[in-house]
């Protein structure tokens, strides 16, 4: 009976646990719209971080360690978007420039030249 | 298009593209542990199915500049 009764017992127990996955993907539509999945996305971030800190300080409080204080990252007040946005932009507007320029100032050295030949 | 609105769009579609990938991987290592033998095709296609999802959400993302961005509130 006993025999009978595990295996049976092994696949609800593998469905519960497939079943619960594929329910818990439903309900926070993860695999839906692109809206939903970063509103899913900006939770995660809310909840995971405190979450994992009172973990370690309940495993520091059960196990009597002590957590590692890491000291704080230095902030870099360096923009990197706007910095690397803006260098896009200028390395375009100068290669869209680049037929123009050329002539413009072959234009004004000729007109130079013009002037201190008289 | 303006640059806000097209940067806006590649941070939904990276964040897009994590969850799913994310999400396909999970159901992959889900479904290897418990009916396939801890094999790795189902992880593989899991993760091919959601990366496949996100660059089908991003492309229909580009592809529509008029569609907005809404929620839907639900009467109370």
């Amino acid at each position: 009976m006993g025999t009978q009764v595990w295996p049976l017992m092994r696949f609800l127990i593998k469905g519960s646990v497939a079943g619960g996955a594929i329910y818990l993907v439903y309900d926070q539509e993860l695999l839906g719209p692109s809206d939903e999945s970063e509103a899913a996305l900006r939770k995660a971030e809310e909840i995971v971080p405190p979450a994992m800190y009172q973990f370690g300080q309940y495993v520091c409080q059960q196990t009597g360690l002590q957590m590692l204080q890491l000291p704080e990252p230095p902030k870099l007040n360096f923009p990197v978007r706007e910095s690397w946005n803006s260098g896009i932009i200028t390395v375009m507007l100068a290669l869209s420039m680049a037929p123009i320029k050329p002539c413009e100032y072959s234009k004004e050295g000729w007109e130079y030249l013009k002037e201190h030949a008289k | 298009m303006s640059e806000t609105d097209l940067g806006r769009k590649w941070d939904r579609c990276m964040a897009d593209a994590v969850v799913k990938l994310g999400t396909g991987f999970g159901l992959g290592i889900v479904f290897s542990l418990t009916f396939f033998k801890r094999r790795m095709w189902p992880i593989a296609f899991g993760t091919g199915m959601g990366l496949g999802m996100a660059y089908s959400n991003c492309q229909n993302d580009f592809q529509a500049p008029y569609l907005l961005h809404g929620k839907y509130v639900k009467e109370q």
